[in-house]
């Protein structure tokens, strides 16, 4: 026999040990998936077949100070085709008659919407229920087609409260990334802006789950018995101070210019009535997905509709702060309620430059609430050199300017305090030199306010000092009836004694009832308003034009602070439109036969 | 030619009845909540062709074996005759591949015809041959006869199948004669090929080549020879690999890493991964797997018969079935060592040979131990011709062991 050879016996034991070599082999295999890694593969097998199907739950409402639906979720029913059960010549052709889409069209859409057969593609969204309500009845002359219902969030109309409400979206990758504890989904809905944003968890409430057994294709079989159905846990709702009558007032009086922004705010408890900002903009463009082009137009418009002009609007304050000028002054000592200054010609020289006062002809010889009531710049001016800027930039602060309110409303912005510091930073230590405080003095230069600052401030003046924190919440409620009350805060108290306080007031008073008073035009038969006029020139265009007045006179309970920009004097724009939005407010306080007799242009 | 029944081997003809009835209900699991009536109906069908396997396999039981080795060149002549001309006329489920004729209900492929023929034809010239096993000529006619079909049939292409035919010279060398030894170095040029995908791999190949030749010393030509194809083949690797279609570098790709496209071609692989793993040690029960019933698994009433069998009837299950095969591998090499005659003795051991490629590599597929090749799993799997090739095979075995006594 061969060196090579192998005897018989020894070939049939090689092939035994072969036979039982393939069995171990393919029994440990057996033994590593069945065995070792069965609990892995069998969770895998369930996640296979279990898919989780969202239940959308519903989000929580806004409603105003008076219960009215300001945001609210409706349903939306969607129209799609299930691929699998369409017929042929029957499906589409009926589908287009009704929903007055072309043949072609709806092909193209369910080409394009599908994603496999078994599961729906969508035809058209946001059908009215009239239609859904005939598919339903009809059906057999619909084959496979179904009705998804979808919960879209909906923006009461022409409300202006966008800038406070804000609106919603589906959720960014990004954002996912940075709340991945709690549950949100690819897809989910959260608010991307103001409340919104602010009450997201309390308003997004929890979505439900219901399990279901799936084909690999996607068919569904049924639902999934193994896990039980998590139902949906609605959003709380949000009851807003907004009243939607002085909001709708707000934005009328708005209507007739470029852009601008109105705050109105109830002084005894921070609570604000109105807020708007103009243009406006529909915030149910964003509840669906939005075009580009459309984005292309907001984002480039000129009048900056996405802008949130009370938060985020920093425009210079002009004559509306001259209050604080004479506040300091008093409180400092360097002036009296009856002291003067040299009499306004109508200019001041300061080194070498004359400073105009903004009405040429000159105002003489004032005293502190004349020269509100006049709001004569030389004597600001003079005042302003006696304080000093680091002196007038404290009580600027200390009046709740360059810092925000600490609304509840994400994105607030801070404004600009000018003091010594800012100067060094801006122009080197030795390139600038106290004659800035010339512009400060009235409110122009560095200086720069949004409009809620500027009622807030007014807010203390209206309350004898003391500033509540501007708040747009009342109360959050939950769906099983829990409460929970936001009550006032005290923010701060202004820098200002009650003599002081009593001089600015009466400067106040003066503008709107004195003689020679900058808003004469706003005296009113029933009851008095007060305020100040403010003119901010503005570098890029005409000068914007401001008014903060705040009424009754005697008790205030409401502060209204308007700006329109590039559109003049104070006297002549602004406070016209805080008078209406004032005259909105009493209206609603007199007897209900009145009403309608004295502003019935007012309630809509 | 008459046949005792009573001396019949019925515990292996019992043993391959069980797997094929086994078959039958795993086909019927596999596609129970199919779509359509023709899936649903796989079952029907394969009990059908069970009948047909059957009758042939009482067919060739009957029939003298000598009929089977006279006519094993003329078989032989036909079946490469139909392997090219089904390169011009043939079908395959695949677009571009041509495997089988399409004769209405049944397709015929040629290649299990081959099969037959290459055992018949190899069994024949290892029987009677008088050259010696470790002869050169000896060697290489028989490496001719495998080579032409597996060369037509790679044509096709079908590199599972053709690798059938290798295996079944294999297996013949190996019960002809030839040691194990020297049959590792007559493969060892593939085995280069595979191992010089990594340069340590291929270093330490190249060193047990150099150890076994130096244990066998077959002589300085055919150890220098040894030596110069290994390195060759080593060295061609990766313009071989460039040749390669792209669905076998996939497939191979596939093999080694599951993971990476767990949507397309590694998809079968990790669910028959699920489907068997998620049976654990008693299985979800008959028609209970979630896997094949609800569609994840894709061939499973064909190639991954066994990842059905092993979801719903666990290790148990799985086990069961492999023992069958292997008391059926058993009993078929105890009639091959018992065999007088020597053709009958190879006809018996190539077509275990033959089961037992195919058994390995299906469940060691499903198991993802082994590339994904499309070979069947014997007896089990959905498919008739080829269910009546193995009965015949099966019949080839229980009339050899019949007339064990004649030479």
């Amino acid at each position: 026999m061969d060196r090579l050879e192998l005897s018989m016996s020894g070939r049939e034991r090689t092939a035994i040990v072969v036979i039982i070599l393939m069995f171990l082999f393919l029994f440990a295999g057996l033994l590593r998936f069945q065995v070792f890694q069965h609990q892995q593969l069998a969770d895998q097998s369930e996640k296979n077949r279990v898919r989780l199907l969202p239940i959308v739950t519903r989000r929580g409402t806004f409603y105003d100070r008076e219960g009215r639906v300001l945001v609210d979720t409706r349903t939306s029913y969607t129209v799609s085709v299930l691929p699998s059960e369409e017929v042929r010549n029957l499906t589409v052709p009926n589908l287009a008659g009704l929903l007055q889409i072309d043949t072609v069209e709806i092909r193209k859409r369910i080409v394009k919407n599908t994603v496999n057969r078994y599961q729906p593609a969508a035809v058209k969204r946001g059908t009215p229920f009239e239609i859904v309500a005939v598919l339903e009845e009809q059906h057999d002359r619909f084959p496979g087609v179904t009705i998804q219902m979808e919960r879209v969030r909906n923006y009461a109309d022409s409300t202006g409260a966008e800038c406070a409400t804000g609106h919603v979206s589906e959720v960014s990758r990004d954002e996912l990334e940075q709340y991945r504890s709690s549950d949100l989904r690819p897809g989910s809905i959260i608010g991307k802006k103001g409340l919104e944003k602010a009450f997201d968890p309390q308003l997004r409430g929890l979505d439900g789950t219901e399990y279901i057994e799936v084909f690999a294709s996607g068919q569904v079989v049924g639902p999934y018995e193994g896990l039980a159905r998590k139902n949906p846990v609605p959003g709380a709702d949000l009851h807003l101070t907004l009243d939607l009558d002085l909001q709708r007032a707000s934005l009328l009086a708005l209507d007739s210019f470029c852009c601008g922004a109105v705050v109105a705010i109830d002084p005894r408890n921070g609570e604000i009535l109105a807020m708007v900002s103009y243009p406006s903009w529909n915030a149910n463009l964003f509840s669906g997905p939005i075009s580009d082009s459309l984005w292309q137009a907001m984002s480039t418009d000129s009048s900056h509709p996405l802008l949130n002009r009370p938060l985020t609007g920093q425009y210079p304050p002009g004559s509306t702060l001259k209050l604080i000028t004479v506040g300091a002054g008093l409180e400092e000592k360097l002036i009296t309620p009856t002291s003067t200054f040299r009499g306004c010609t109508g200019g001041y020289r300061f080194g070498n430059r004359i400073f105009h006062c903004w009405d040429e002809r000159g105002h003489g010889v004032l005293a502190a609430a004349h020269a509100i009531e006049q709001s004569c710049d030389i004597y600001m001016y003079q005042l302003g050199l006696k304080l000093g800027v680091d002196l007038l930039s404290k009580y600027y602060d200390e009046c709740g300017f360059g810092k925000p309110t600490g609304i509840e409303i994400p994105g607030e912005v801070r404004g600009n305090n000018p003091n010594s510091a800012y100067y060094d930073r801006i122009y080197g230590k030795r390139g600038w030199t106290q004659g800035l405080v010339l512009n400060n003095s009235i409110g122009q230069g560095e200086i720069l306010v949004t409009p809620l600052q500027l009622a807030q401030f007014y807010c203390g003046i209206a309350n004898s000092g003391t500033v509540y924190r501007p708040h747009m919440v009342r109360s959050v409620v939950w769906p099983d009836g829990r409460r929970q009350v936001m009550s006032p805060r005290r923010s701060f108290a202004l820098p200002f004694s009650p003599e002081t306080m009593a001089v600015l007031r009466e400067g106040a008073r003066l503008v709107v009832q004195g003689d020679r008073g900058t808003a004469r035009s706003l005296r009113r038969k029933g009851y008095t308003i007060a305020g100040k006029t403010g003119t901010a020139q503005n570098p890029h265009g005409r000068d914007h034009s401001l008014f903060v007045g705040f009424a009754p006179f005697e008790a205030p309970e409401i502060v209204v602070c308007a700006i329109i920009e590039n559109a003049g004097h104070g006297s002549e724009v602004a406070a016209p439109v805080v008078a209406k939005v004032i005259d909105a407010y009493m209206a609603k306080k007199q007897p209900p036969d009145q009403i309608a007799a004295v502003a019935p242009e007012a309630k809509r | 030619m008459t046949v005792n029944y009573g001396e019949l081997d019925w515990k292996l003809i019992g043993a391959v009845l069980a797997l094929s009835v086994i078959g039958i209900f795993l086909i019927m699991s596999a596609q129970h909540f199919a779509n359509t009536d023709y899936e649903r109906d796989y079952y029907l069908r394969q009990m059908l062709w069970l009948l047909i396997a059957l009758g042939v396999f009482a067919a060739v039981i009957h029939l003298p074996l000598k009929l089977f080795d006279y006519g094993a060149y003329l078989l032989y002549g036909v079946a490469l005759v139909l392997l090219v001309a089904v390169l011009f006329v043939g079908h395959s489920k695949l677009s571009d591949a041509r495997r089988f004729f399409d004769f209405g209900p049944i397709n015929l492929a040629p290649s299990d015809i081959a099969k037959i023929a290459l055992l018949l034809s190899l069994s024949r010239f290892f029987a009677y041959t008088h050259l010696p096993p470790s002869s050169k000529r000896r060697f290489a006619i028989s490496a001719l006869l495998a080579a032409v079909p597996a060369a037509l049939i790679l044509k096709q292409p079908d590199l599972g199948t053709s690798l059938v035919f290798f295996v079944l010279l294999f297996v013949l060398w190996f019960w002809s004669g030839l040691s194990v030894g020297f049959m590792l170095l007559t493969v060892s040029p593939i085995l280069s090929l595979v191992a010089a995908s990594h340069w340590i791999s291929w270093a330490v190949y190249i060193l047990v080549v150099l150890i076994v030749l130096f244990l066998l010393r077959p002589g300085m030509l055919v150890s220098i020879a040894t030596v110069v194809i290994n390195l060759a083949f080593g060295a061609i690797t990766p313009l071989l690999w460039n040749r390669l279609a792209d669905y076998q570098k996939d497939r191979f790709l596939m093999f080694l890493d599951p993971g990476q496209d767990a949507r397309g071609a590694g998809y079968q692989i990790i669910q028959s991964k699920i489907a068997i793993g998620s049976g654990g040690l008693f299985g979800k029960g008959f028609l209970g797997g979630s896997q094949s019933r609800l569609d994840f698994l894709p061939e499973r009433h064909t190639d991954f018969i066994f990842s059905v069998l092993g979801e719903e009837f666990g290790l148990l299950g799985a086990v069961v079935v492999m023992l069958l095969f292997c008391f059926m591998f058993y009993r078929a090499i105890k009639v091959a060592a018992r065999c007088r005659s020597r053709f009958a003795s190879n006809v018996v051991m190539g077509a275990t040979g033959i089961i037992m490629f195919q058994f390995f590599v299906n469940i060691g597929m499903t198991l993802s131990l082994m590339p994904v090749t499309g070979l069947a799993l014997p007896f089990v799997s959905y498919g008739g011709t080829a269910l009546v090739l193995f009965w015949t095979l099966i019949g080839l075995i229980v009339s050899a062991e019949q007339h064990w006594q004649e030479y």
